[in-house]
C-alpha cells in the first residue's frame, strides 16, 4: 500500500496556545483512518489543516508526495465533508452534487449530458433517487448528511476528510449512516479520514484508529489493538471503558495511596505510574470474600446502577472517593441485586489489568 | 397590575409616536388639495381640487405663478442617489467582508469608519467646499457633492453588510474551496446569493440617505441644485400648494421604491419559507 498522505510534525498555536504540536502520521490508499480525540485535542484544526482552510505554523502535508501545506485549498483536489453539512441553501439537491463539477477551476465539465449522467450515478449511489430536484430544506437531516457526502464524492478526490460527519443525526441514523459509508467508501475505493469524538463510533469505522492527545498523536493502531492495549493512560481515558489508578509502583505492587495491586508482566513506559482495568472486566462479590489467586480487587459501596439495554453500569465509590465503574453484559452475566450503600468486593484478574509506569 | 397601566401608557405613546411622524405629511397632503391659482397654504380649504397636481405638470393655463424650478434637480437627485447607491454598496460589502477576519488595526478602523457618522454634515459640507476652493476643484452635485454622499451613506452600508455576514456560516465557503472552486468564483456563486438580501437593504439605505441629503449637499454642490436645495429654494420667495403637491407625489414614489424593495423581500423570504414548510409535512 502506498501513502496518500503523510504527515509530519505538523504544528499550530493560536496566540500562545499550541493547538497541535508534532503531528505525524500517514494514511494509506484506499483506507478508512478514523480519528479520534476529546474536545480540544485539536482534531478539527488537523482537519483543517490538511483541507487547506488554515495555515500550519510547522511541518509538511504530502498529499501524493507533494507538500501541500502553502497550497491554496481549491488546488488541493482534498474533500471536504462538515458537521453541519454547509449544504448550499439556494440551490436544489441535483445542483448542490453538480457544483464543484460545474464551477471548479480544474477541468470543469461543460457538456451537459456528461455532467447529468455523473451527478445521476452518484444520486443513486448514495440512495437519493427521485429527490434530486428538492431544494436542501425540503429533505431530512440523514438525506442531507447524503447529498454532502455526493456533493464531494462526485469530483472523486484520492482522500475525503469527514468532520463528525455524524454528529448532526440521532442515534437511529447514526448506526445507518456507518454502515453506509463504509459501503459507498469501499465501493469507490476512496480514502477516507473520518474525525470523530465518539470512541464507539471511531472503533467502528476505521481500518486505523489514530487517538489524538492534547494536540500529538498518542497511539496508531487497529481497533482492536487500541481498544484492548491503549499504550498511554489518555489513551485508555478516551476510550471510555476503563477505571483509571495513578500511583506508585514499587516491590511488584501498584499502590494509589488507597489500595495496592499485584503486578504481572512489566509496566508500559509512562511519565507517571497508573493502572486500568477495563469496567467490563470487573465482577462483583460480596464484601467479605477473599480475593482469589492471581486476582486484584478492594472493597467499594455501591451508589448507582444505569440500564443501557444491553448492560448494566453499576458506579462504586472507593474508600478514597474515587469512582469506579462495572459494567455487566447482560449476554454473559445475569443482572445482580445491590444494596446501594453496602460494601461490595470488586474482583478482576491481575493479567487482565493494564499498568503504566 | 403593573401591566394595566403600562400598556396604556405605551399605547399612547405610541399613537403620538405615529401623529407626529405622519401628522404633517397628512396636513400637506390636505393643503395640496387646495383650490388654485389663488389659494394659499392655509386652512380651512377654500374648495377641493386638483389644481396644483396639474400645475406641477404644467397642466394649468398660465397664469402669475411659474412653474416650479425643481425639476432639474429632481433629475439630478435621482442620478446622484443611484451613482451613490450603487457606489456605496459595493463598498459597503467589500469593506465588510474584509472586516469579517481580524486584522492589524481592525478595531481602530472600524471606529474610524462609523465614529464619521456622528460629525455633523453642516462642517462636512463647508470642509470639503473650503478644500475645493483651495486646490482649484470646481464644486458640482456630480463631482464634490457625490463624493460627500458616498463617504455620508457607506458607513450604513457598511455596518448593514456587517450584521449579514455577522450571521453567515462561512463553511459553505470553505465547502466550496475545497471542491476546487476559486474564492472570486465562490463569492460570485455562493456568496452572494446568500448575502443578497443584505445587499438590497444596504442599496435602499444609500439611495433614500442620498436622495434627502440637505446640508452636504448645500455647501458642495456648487450651482447646480439638487432636489432638496431647490424645493429649499422655493421657499424664500412665497410658498404656493404646488409644493405640496410635489411633496405628495415625490413620497408616493419613496413609497413605491419601497413596496419594489418589500416585493423582492417577501419573494425570496416566502420561498424560503415553502421550503420550510414542505419539509414538515
Amino acid at each position: 500500500m502506498t501513502d496518500v498522505l503523510r504527515i509530519e510534525n505538523l504544528g499550530k498555536s493560536y496566540g500562545s496556545k499550541a493547538a497541535l504540536s508534532g503531528v505525524s502520521f500517514a494514511v494509506a490508499d484506499n483506507e478508512y483512518v478514523s480519528l479520534l480525540g476529546p474536545s480540544g485535542s485539536g482534531k478539527t484544526v488537523l482537519l483543517r489543516l490538511i483541507a487547506g482552510f488554515e495555515l500550519p505554523d510547522a511541518g509538511r502535508i504530502l498529499f501524493d508526495g507533494k507538500d501541500i501545506a502553502s497550497v491554496p485549498a481549491h488546488e488541493r483536489g482534498i474533500g471536504f465533508v462538515f458537521q453541519n453539512f454547509a449544504l448550499f441553501p439556494h440551490l436544489s439537491v441535483y445542483d448542490n452534487i453538480g457544483f464543484g463539477l460545474v464551477n471548479r477551476v480544474n477541468a470543469p465539465v461543460t457538456d451537459a449530458d456528461a455532467l447529468r449522467s455523473r451527478i445521476m450515478a452518484m444520486v443513486e449511489l448514495v440512495g437519493l433517487t427521485g429527490l434530486e430536484d428538492r431544494g436542501v430544506h425540503q429533505i431530512s437531516g440523514g438525506q442531507r448528511q447524503r447529498v454532502a457526502l455526493a456533493r464531494t464524492l462526485v469530483s472523486q478526490p484520492r482522500i475525503v476528510l469527514l468532520d463528525e460527519p455524524l454528529g448532526a443525526l440521532d442515534a437511529n441514523l447514526r448506526t445507518r449512516m456507518r454502515g453506509e459509508l463504509r459501503r459507498i467508501r469501499s465501493q469507490l475505493g476512496v480514502t477516507f479520514l473520518h474525525v470523530t469524538g465518539s470512541e464507539t463510533e471511531a472503533l467502528a469505522m476505521g481500518d486505523r484508529i489514530v487517538v489524538l492527545d492534547n494536540g500529538s498523536v498518542g497511539q496508531i493502531d487497529t481497533p482492536d489493538t487500541v481498544y484492548n492495549s491503549p499504550v498511554s493512560p489518555n489513551v485508555a481515558r478516551y476510550l471510555n471503558c476503563y477505571n483509571l489508578f495513578s500511583g506508585t509502583i514499587g516491590g511488584g505492587t501498584f499502590s494509589d495511596g488507597a489500595h495496592s495491586f499485584p503486578l504481572s508482566g512489566t509496566p508500559k513506559p509512562n511519565a507517571s505510574p497508573a493502572y486500568a482495568i477495563r469496567q467490563d472486566l470487573i465482577t462483583v462479590r460480596p464484601s467479605n470474600s477473599p480475593l482469589g489467586s492471581g486476582e486484584a480487587g478492594f472493597t467499594a459501596t455501591y451508589l448507582a446502577s444505569e440500564y443501557t439495554g444491553a448492560s448494566f453500569m453499576y458506579f462504586f465509590r472507593a474508600v478514597d472517593g474515587h469512582i469506579v465503574e462495572v459494567e455487566n453484559h447482560l449476554s454473559h452475566r445475569a443482572p445482580q441485586n445491590l444494596d446501594v450503600n453496602a460494601t461490595y468486593q470488586l474482583v478482576w484478574k491481575a493479567d487482565d489489568a493494564l499498568v503504566y509506569g | 397590575m403593573q401591566t394595566t397601566i403600562i400598556k396604556p401608557v405605551l399605547g399612547v405613546y405610541t399613537a403620538l409616536f405615529l401623529l407626529f411622524l405622519y401628522g404633517p405629511f397628512v396636513v400637506l397632503g390636505i393643503l395640496s388639495f387646495q383650490i388654485g391659482p389663488n389659494g394659499g397654504p392655509q386652512f380651512p380649504i377654500i374648495e377641493w381640487s386638483t389644481y396644483w397636481y396639474q400645475h406641477v405638470f404644467g397642466l394649468t393655463p398660465p397664469s402669475r405663478i411659474a412653474p416650479l424650478p425643481i425639476y432639474e434637480g429632481l433629475a439630478r437627485s435621482l442620478s446622484l442617489a443611484f451613482m451613490t447607491m450603487i457606489v456605496s454598496t459595493v463598498l459597503g460589502v467589500m469593506s465588510a467582508q474584509a472586516f469579517r477576519t481580524k486584522f492589524k488595526g481592525s478595531d481602530v478602523v472600524f471606529y474610524l469608519i462609523v465614529l464619521g457618522m456622528m460629525v455633523p454634515g453642516v462642517l462636512v459640507g463647508l470642509g470639503l467646499a473650503l478644500v475645493a476652493n483651495s486646490i482649484g476643484i470646481d464644486r458640482t452635485w456630480w463631482s464634490t457633492a457625490f463624493v460627500l454622499h458616498v463617504v455620508y451613506t457607506f458607513p450604513f452600508a457598511f455596518l448593514v453588510m456587517l450584521a449579514i455576514f455577522n450571521r453567515f456560516d462561512p463553511s459553505v465557503e470553505e465547502a466550496s474551496w475545497s471542491l476546487g472552486v476559486s474564492p472570486i468564483k465562490t463569492f460570485r456563486k455562493v456568496t452572494f446569493p446568500l448575502i443578497f438580501p443584505g445587499v438590497l437593504s444596504a442599496m435602499l439605505f444609500a439611495f433614500t440617505l442620498s436622495y434627502d441629503e440637505f446640508s452636504r449637499t448645500l455647501f458642495a454642490s456648487g450651482r447646480d441644485l439638487t432636489l432638496p436645495l431647490a424645493i429649499y429654494g422655493t421657499f424664500s420667495i412665497e410658498i404656493h400648494p404646488n409644493i405640496f403637491a410635489f411633496g405628495v407625489l415625490t413620497t408616493l414614489f419613496s413609497f413605491a421604491l419601497l413596496a419594489v424593495y418589500a416585493i423582492l423581500m417577501t419573494v425570496s423570504l416566502r420561498r424560503a419559507k415553502r421550503l420550510a414548510i414542505q419539509e414538515d409535512a
